[in-house]
């Protein structure tokens, strides 16, 4: 095996692993705070809100991711009259499927930071005179987030490997370009390439992560 | 004319009544030690004087301003001015973990926009310096002994400049070694004049620095009057009954 030919196919694996970041970055940036607002609705006092916000999580947490791609991708154009305007540019379809499942996954752990923050906490806000939007903001959040950070942290490695599923919804991605290459030529090589390319993706979230603990370790 | 005066307060958990028509009223500049076991409504009668509980019934005002009269609370923005002048110290001191000690002086005026930022720092480090911590401004409450964290929220709730200052039970959560310190920087504020409701299982502090003192069992005030005279002399059959088993343990 030469280099020659290990660069050939790094160059579209490497296209690919840029599909694969954005997407992640998509994602991320968009279901973190979908997720905080649906955590926000399930412990709203409104109760209708409340239980949809309740069995959303609930419907996103118990399919499969993949079935859920699957229905936005090629089961949302077969709706009868409406289905002809739900065809979606692929890959915003899929950033939409890891979007909506993700914010659920988001909720729940945003919920379990809630709930560990003291009661004593909000007393002391509202007695030092601070409305529910600056306690929210200023006390509750910040410890929620870094309660809530390692499972975050998790959760993101989780995201970058889930984003292979855009494969089965023909969306040309990291594994995609492995896959055509090992087709293709009858080697084994692009599945490590692509096996390292992804360590590498996790190997610096995990390290963005744990730097990030420790600026807002506060315990 | 008394700065806080309560008037037959009530309140009811369920069918447990843990308020039954409270009244007493808080003159300038007195200190009040409320005593008596546990699950006699003294924190919770202290909780509601800030609306930390919501009251059945009866009246609270401040300088004649009602938080709530028969039972019937004021608009939300009048509740949350009047309390304004009171400030609360309580047993688990609730710091914000994630703030340093000074952040945790200023985040109230600076989000609620009172005074500079020049003039809170002048003002917290003053705080700090009196209750014997500047050496901390930066510090992490984790970094803290338990008394220190408890002076630092004494210094905390001081920087509204409170007309009131209500502790619910400040050295229970302490080390008895630390108690001391607490007390101590208690008693400077009770001798500069700040008017002070406090809960407590502190006999000595009672009868040192109280004005007045009032023993509550299951909800009710059983007896009210000079510390040294209730604490040594009292009359009433529950806070004698209560009285022999404190000081035996």
């Amino acid at each position: 095996m030469s280099i020659d030919y290990f660069l050939s196919i790094l160059k579209p694996m490497l296209e690919g692993a840029q599909a694969t970041i954005i997407l992640f970055l998509v994602a991320i940036i968009v279901s973190i705070p979908l997720g905080f607002l649906l955590t926000l609705i399930v412990r709203s006092s409104i109760k209708p809100l409340a239980y949809l916000a309740n069995a959303y999580i609930y419907l996103m947490r118990g399919t499969p991711l993949l079935l859920q791609l699957l229905f936005i991708v090629f089961g949302l154009p077969l709706i009868p009259v409406i289905g002809e305007y739900l065809v979606l540019d692929r890959f915003v379809a899929a950033c939409l499927g890891f979007i909506l499942n993700y914010a659920a996954y988001f909720a729940e752990i945003f919920r379990g930071g809630l709930l560990s923050i003291d009661k004593g906490q909000y007393e002391a806000a509202q007695v030092l005179g601070l409305n529910r939007w600056q306690t929210m903001s200023n006390v509750v959040l910040p410890q929620m987030f870094r309660v809530a950070l390692p499972s975050v942290a998790n959760e993101s490695v989780t995201l970058v490997k889930d984003t292979a599923l855009l494969y089965a919804v023909a969306v040309p991605e990291l594994l995609h370009f492995a896959q055509t290459a090992v087709n293709r030529d009858f080697t084994i090589t692009p599945f490590l390439l692509a096996g390292v390319i992804y360590l590498l993706i996790t190997l610096c979230l995990t390290m963005f992560f744990k730097w990030l603990e420790r600026r807002l370790r506060f315990d | 004319m008394p700065i806080l005066e309560v008037e037959n307060i009530k309140k009811s958990f369920d069918s447990l009544e843990v308020l039954k028509q409270i009244s007493f009223e808080v003159n300038k500049n007195d200190v009040i030690a409320v005593i008596g076991p546990s699950g006699s409504g003294k924190s919770t009668m202290l909780r509601s004087l800030v609306h930390l509980e919501e009251l059945d019934g009866g009246n609270v005002s401040v300088n004649g301003n009602y938080i709530v009269k028969e039972g019937i609370y004021s608009k939300p923005q009048l509740v949350k001015q009047i309390t304004s002048k009171m400030g609360m110290v309580f047993q688990h001191f609730n710091l914000f973990p994630h703030l340093t000690v000074v952040e945790n002086l200023e985040l109230a005026p600076k989000l609620l926009k009172q005074g500079s930022a020049e003039q809170n720092r002048s003002l917290s480090m003053e705080l700090l310096k009196k209750v014997g911590l500047s050496d901390k401004a930066d510090v992490l409450p984790s970094k803290l002994s338990g008394g220190q964290k408890q002076r630092v929220a004494i210094a905390r709730a001081l920087m509204r400049k409170p007309e009131i200052l209500l502790f619910d039970e400040p050295t229970s959560a302490l080390d008895p070694e630390l108690t001391g310190e607490v007390l101590r920087v208690m008693k400077d504020l009770a001798q500069e004049g700040m008017t002070m409701v406090v809960v407590t299982h502190e006999m000595e502090f009672a009868k040192d620095v109280a004005t007045k003192a009032i023993f509550m069992d299951k909800g009710e005030i059983v007896e009210s009057g000079s510390p040294v005279d209730l604490l040594t002399n009292p009359q009433m059959e529950r806070t004698k009954s209560f009285l022999h088993r404190t000081l035996q343990t």
